[in-house]
C-alpha cells in the first residue's frame, strides 16, 4: 500500500490572493509528516488540496503515485481529523466510527467488527454504544482517529487535532498518536503552529511562512541547521547578532561584529558567504554559558539585566557591552547551581558559545517576515529576537 | 446558484431544491400576483366579448373606487382604523412585552410566554367569536355595566367600527408582543442600569435608550399588525355590521356577489398597494431592513 | 411608596390585567357552552347543560368541514414543509448578486395579506379551469406557509457546523448519504416543529381559505358562517373543544421544545 503524497508544481490562488506559492515536495510512504507554521502561512490550505477540499489553481497532487485531479473527496485515499474533531453529535461511538463503512456498503457485522477493532487500538474498549456527547475531550480525540482509521486510508490528515486539549493531555495524546502511527504504518500529515508537537512526533517537517515552504528537514536538523531566518527565529528560541564575515574557513567563518568584537560561527557547505557579507549570527539561548575574562574562541561581554527562574532552567538576559543589544541566555541546572548566588542584576558576565553550534545566514533573508506572527514585514536590520 | 448547491448537494439533490423553490416563487407567489395586476387592467366582459374591441386594457377599474364614495370613503376608513389598531396594539403589548423581558424573573417570563403562546394558537375566529358573545347587545358586557350603574340600557357595540377594533387588538396583539419582546430582550441590563444611573427617569429611559433598541421588533410588529387589520375578513365580518364594512368584504363582495373578477382584482391590488406602502413607510421611518424583519 | 416602586406595582396590575383580558374572552366563550340558552350567551345563565354537544355530535356539516380542513392540512403539509426545507437549504448556500432580491421575494408571502394570496391564486388557476376547492385551498395555505417552514428551518440551519459535512464526505459519503445521514437529522427537529406549525396555520386559516375553497367547507369557513347563520351553542362546543385541543397541543409541543433547549444547554 503506497501512501505516499507528492505535491508537484502546485500553487493555489484565491483571487488575487497567492496563498500557496509554487511547491513541490514529496512526502513517503509511512512517514509522520508536519507542517509547522503560524497561522496564515497556508498550511491548512495545503491540507484541503491534499484531501481535495479543494482543487489547485496550478500543478497536480499525486497519492501513492496516482494523479488526484478530478478525484473528488469521498473518493480519495485520504481521511482527515479534523480541528474540532466533527464527530457527529447524533450518532453513538459506533454509528460515529462506522459511517465512512456505511457508506460504502460494507455490511453491519463487518463494520462492528472492524469499530470493536478500533476501539481496541485506541484504547477505548466498551464506549461503543455511548453518544458522542457523553465523552470527554482525550475519549472524543480517540473516537476521531478510529473513525478516520476505519476507511483504512492510505494517508491521515491531521488538523491541528490536540489543540483544544489541555496541556497534559496534549503531551499524552502525542505519543499515543505516534504510536498508533507505528502500529499502522500509515501516512501521517500533521499541521500545527506548535513546534513542540511537531517537533516531537514528526520524521520530518516542512516549515512555512507566507504560502511557502522555508524548509524541510528532520527534527533535529531543523533545531541545529535552520535554513533560513525565518526558520532559525520560529523554532525554538534564538539570539541574532548582526555582523559582517572577515573571512572563511570551510563550515566556519570569522565574523566582525562591531563593537561586540569579533566573533565565530558556523555555515553550511553550500551557503555562498564570502568575505564582506552582511550576515545575521544565530547563537540559541542554551548554548550561551558563562565563561572566565580570558577564555579561547569566541567571547561576548555584558551586564545581567533580568533574571528569571523557570523550573529547570534560569534564564537571564544580559545587555551586551558596546552595542547595548539584548541576549537571552539559558542556564541549565548545573551551570545554575554554581553561578545562581552571583547573577543578581548589574552583574558583568563574559559568555562563550560553541562556533559549531551557531547558524551564519545571509542578513536579508529572514528579516522579511516577522518570526512571531509570519506576517511579511518590511525588511528592517538591527534588531534581533 | 446551481453550481453552489451541486457543490454542496450533488446534481438531483440541487436540482430539486431549485425546482421547489421555482415552483413556489414562480407558480406559487410572482404569477398569480401578475395575473392579478392584469386582470385588474381589463374590463369585465361576457365570454363572448373576449378578444373583441372592448378587449384592452384599461384603468377603469381603478377609476371605480375614486368615482364610488362609498367605497372610497371605507377604503380610508380601513386604512386609519387600521393606523389606529396598529398604534393601539403597540400600545397595549409595549409595557408587557418590557415586563416580560426585564422586569419578570425568568420563571415568571417562562410562564407568561406560555400563557401567552395558548391563544396565539387558538383560531382568529374563535377568539373574534369570544367577543362577538361579550359584545352582543344582551351580552355581559352591556350587563356588567348595567349592574354597576353606568349605562341605563344597554349599548349596539356590534355596529360601529369600535367592536371590530377591540376584537382586532386582541386577536392581532401577540404579532406585536413577540417581536417587541425580542428586542428587547436582547438590550444588555446594564444600558438601562446606566440610563437610570445618569440620572435619566423611567420615560427618558425607555425613550433614549429602549425604544431605539427595539426598533426593529417595533417595526416588525406594527407592519405585521398593519397588514394583519388591513387584510382582515373574520374580524369585521363577525364583529362589524352592513354599516361598518371594512375594504376587504367591498372586495369579496365584487368576486363572490358582484361577480366582477376584475374589478375585484383592481381593489384587491390596491389593498396590497396600501400594505406595501405602509411598510415602506414603517421601515423607512424606523430605518430597518428586510433583514431585520424576518428574525 | 417611592414613584419607582409605583411605577413597578402599576406594572405589575397591568400584566394581571392583561392576562385577564387575553383569557376571560375564551373563558366566557366556553362557559356559555354550558347555557341553557337558545342563543350563546352567559347571561342570563338558564340553566346548566351539555345538550349542545350532543347537537354539535349530530351535525353532519360540522364532520363533513373537519374531514374537509383535516385533508387541507396534510395537503399543506406535503406541499409547503420540502418547499421551506428546500427555500432554507438555498439560502443557507448560495451566495450571489441576485440574492437581496430573492429573498425579498421569498419573505413576501409573509407580508401579504392572506385574502390577497387567496385572491390571486383563485384567478392564476381559473385561466386552467381550475375553481376553488380543496385543491386550490392547499396551494393557497402552502405559498405563505412555506415561508414560515423556511424561517424555522433557517433558524436551526444557522447553528449547523459545516465540519460535519466535510468530514462525511472525506469519509467517503456522497453528497447525498451526508444530507440523508448528517444534515436531514440535524434538521428533524426543526423540521418537525414546522411541520406542526405549518398543520395549525393551515387548520386556522380564515382570511385566504374563504377565497379558494369554493363550495367545499373547511372547518373555520364553517364556524364563521354559523356564527353568522344559524348561530347556536353548538358552535361554542366546537369552540370549546378546539381550544382544548389546541392547548393540549401547545402545552406538549412547549414542553417538549424547552426540554430539547434543556438537554442541548447541558451538552453545549
Amino acid at each position: 500500500m503506497d501512501g505516499s503524497v507528492r505535491l508537484e508544481e502546485l500553487v493555489m490562488r484565491f483571487g488575487d490572493f497567492t496563498a500557496i506559492e509554487r511547491t513541490s515536495l514529496t512526502i513517503e510512504s509511512g512517514e509522520f509528516f508536519s507542517f509547522l507554521g503560524p497561522s496564515g502561512c497556508g498550511k491548512t490550505t495545503l491540507l484541503n488540496l491534499i484531501s481535495g477540499f479543494l482543487t489547485p489553481s496550478e500543478g497536480q497532487v499525486f497519492i501513492g503515485g496516482e494523479p488526484m485531479a478530478g478525484v473528488p473527496v469521498n473518493r480519495r485515499p485520504t481521511a482527515m481529523i479534523f480541528q474540532n474533531l466533527a464527530l457527529f453529535p447524533l450518532m453513538s461511538v459506533f454509528d460515529n466510527i462506522e459511517f465512512g463503512l456505511e457508506v460504502r456498503g460494507v455490511d453491519r457485522k463487518t463494520r462492528r467488527a472492524t469499530a470493536e477493532h478500533l476501539l481496541a487500538l485506541v484504547a477505548l474498549e466498551g464506549v461503543g454504544e455511548r453518544r458522542v456527547t457523553e465523552l470527554s475531550g482525550g475519549q472524543r480525540q480517540r473516537v476521531a482517529i478510529a473513525r478516520a482509521l476505519a476507511v483504512e486510508p492510505r494517508v491521515l490528515l491531521l488538523d491541528e487535532p490536540l489543540s483544544a486539549l489541555d496541556l497534559k493531555l496534549r503531551q499524552h495524546m502525542r505519543s499515543e498518536l505516534k504510536a498508533i502511527q507505528r502500529k499502522t504504518g500509515i501516512t501521517f500529515i500533521y499541521i500545527t503552529h506548535d513546534q513542540g508537537e511537531a517537533l516531537t512526533m514528526s520524521d520530518r517537517v516542512a516549515v512555512m511562512s507566507a504560502g511557502r515552504i522555508q524548509q524541510v528537514a528532520d527534527p533535529m536538523t531543523l533545531y541545529r541547521r535552520p535554513a533560513t531566518g525565518f526558520v532559525a527565529a520560529f523554532v525554538g528560541e534564538n539570539n541574532r547578532i548582526e555582523a559582517k564575515v572577515i573571512e572563511r574557513l570551510g563550515e566556519r567563518v570569522r565574523l566582525d561584529a562591531g563593537a561586540l568584537g569579533e566573533l565565530e560561527g558556523h555555515v553550511g557547505k553550500e551557503a555562498g558567504l564570502g568575505g564582506g557579507a552582511l550576515v545575521s549570527l544565530y547563537v540559541r539561548p542554551e548554548q550561551l554559558r558563562p565563561v572566565s575574562a580570558g577564555a579561547s574562541g569566541p567571547t561576548l561581554a555584558g551586564r545581567v539585566e533580568a533574571v528569571h527562574f523557570e523550573g529547570a532552567a534560569l534564564m537571564v538576559q544580559v545587555g551586551l557591552d558596546g552595542s547595548g543589544e539584548r541576549l537571552r541566555v539559558q542556564l541549565g541546572s548545573e551551570v545554575s547551581r554554581t553561578f545562581a548566588d552571583g547573577l543578581a542584576p548589574g552583574v558583568s558576565l563574559t559568555l562563550g558559545y560553541d562556533p559549531a553550534e551557531t547558524v551564519v545566514l545571509p542578513r536579508d533573508d529572514g528579516s522579511l517576515v516577522d518570526a512571531a506572527t509570519g506576517e511579511v514585514v518590511a525588511a528592517e536590520g538591527g534588531s534581533h529576537v | 446558484m446551481f453550481r453552489q448547491l451541486r457543490a454542496r448537494f450533488g446534481g438531483p439533490l440541487a436540482a430539486a431544491i431549485l425546482a421547489l423553490l421555482g415552483i413556489w416563487l414562480i407558480v406559487m407567489v410572482t404569477l398569480p400576483q401578475l395575473q392579478m395586476i392584469e386582470y385588474s387592467l381589463r374590463p369585465n366582459l361576457l365570454p363572448a366579448q373576449l378578444g373583441g374591441p372592448d378587449d384592452r386594457l384599461t384603468l377603469a377599474n381603478y377609476a371605480t373606487l375614486f368615482n364610488n364614495e362609498i367605497h372610497r370613503a371605507i377604503f380610508f376608513k380601513t386604512l386609519w382604523s387600521s393606523v389606529l389598531v396598529t398604534l393601539l396594539t403597540l400600545g397595549v403589548s409595549y409595557p408587557l412585552a418590557w415586563y416580560l423581558a426585564k422586569v419578570a424573573t425568568p420563571r415568571q417570563a417562562a410562564l407568561c410566554l406560555l400563557l401567552l403562546i395558548i391563544p396565539f394558537w387558538i383560531n382568529e375566529i374563535l377568539r373574534t367569536y369570544s367577543w362577538f358573545i361579550i359584545l352582543a347587545f344582551r351580552g355581559p358586557l352591556n350587563e356588567v355595566l348595567m349592574m354597576l350603574g353606568l349605562i341605563d340600557r344597554p349599548i349596539r357595540f356590534l355596529s360601529g367600527d369600535g367592536g371590530v377594533m377591540v376584537g382586532m387588538v386582541y386577536a392581532y396583539i401577540l404579532f406585536m408582543v413577540f417581536p417587541v419582546y425580542n428586542a428587547i430582550e436582547s438590550l444588555d441590563d446594564n444600558q438601562v442600569r446606566a440610563a437610570r444611573d445618569l440620572g435619566a427617569g423611567t420615560i427618558r429611559t425607555h425613550r433614549r435608550i429602549v425604544i431605539p433598541h427595539a426598533k426593529p421588533g417595533i417595526a416588525t410588529g406594527c407592519i405585521m399588525t398593519f397588514m394583519l387589520a388591513a387584510g382582515s375578513y373574520a374580524v369585521p365580518a363577525l364583529l362589524g355590521s352592513p354599516g361598518s364594512r371594512w375594504f376587504t368584504q367591498i372586495i369579496y363582495n365584487w368576486f363572490f356577489e358582484g361577480g366582477n373578477w376584475n374589478q375585484g382584482a383592481a381593489y384587491a391590488f390596491l389593498l396590497l398597494v396600501l400594505c406595501i406602502g405602509f411598510m415602506s413607510l414603517v421601515m423607512r421611518v424606523f430605518k430597518v431592513g428586510l433583514g431585520d424583519i424576518a428574525k | 411608596m417611592s414613584s419607582q416602586r409605583l411605577m413597578a406595582f402599576g406594572l405589575r396590575f397591568y400584566v394581571v390585567v392583561f392576562f385577564g383580558y387575553l383569557f376571560l374572552p375564551l373563558a366566557i366563550m366556553a362557559a356559555a357552552t354550558f347555557n341553557d340558552s337558545r342563543f350563546p350567551t352567559v347571561t342570563p345563565w338558564d340553566g346548566t347543560t351539555l345538550r349542545w354537544f350532543g347537537e354539535l355530535w349530530a351535525d353532519g356539516g360540522m364532520w363533513q368541514a373537519l374531514t374537509n380542513s383535516l385533508i387541507v392540512a396534510v395537503g399543506v403539509l406535503v406541499v409547503a414543509v420540502p418547499i421551506g426545507i428546500a427555500t432554507a437549504l438555498f439560502l443557507n448556500t448560495v451566495s450571489s448578486r441576485a440574492k437581496p432580491f430573492l429573498y425579498a421575494l421569498i419573505l413576501s408571502p409573509l407580508l401579504t395579506p392572506g385574502v390577497i394570496i387567496g385572491i390571486s391564486t383563485l384567478i392564476f388557476w381559473r385561466q386552467w379551469g381550475v375553481s376553488g376547492g380543496i385543491f386550490l385551498t392547499v396551494l393557497g395555505q402552502a405559498t405563505f406557509i412555506a415561508a414560515y417552514v423556511m424561517l424555522m428551518v433557517t433558524a436551526r440551519l444557522q447553528r449547523f457546523d459545516r465540519t460535519m459535512e466535510r468530514a462525511a464526505l472525506d469519509l467517503g459519503a456522497s453528497q447525498w448519504q451526508m444530507f440523508r445521514r448528517i444534515l436531514l437529522p440535524f434538521l428533524k427537529p426543526a423540521i418537525l416543529s414546522a411541520a406542526v406549525i405549518a398543520f395549525l396555520q393551515s387548520f386556522e386559516n380564515y382570511n385566504t381559505t374563504l377565497f379558494v375553497v369554493g363550495y367545499d367547507t373547511t372547518l373555520t369557513v364553517y364556524i364563521a358562517s354559523k356564527v353568522r347563520t344559524g348561530l347556536t351553542p353548538a358552535v361554542n362546543a366546537l369552540g370549546l373543544i378546539l381550544i382544548l385541543v389546541t392547548v393540549l397541543l401547545a402545552i406538549a409541543y412547549e414542553v417538549k421544545r424547552r426540554r430539547e433547549a434543556a438537554r442541548q444547554d447541558v451538552q453545549a
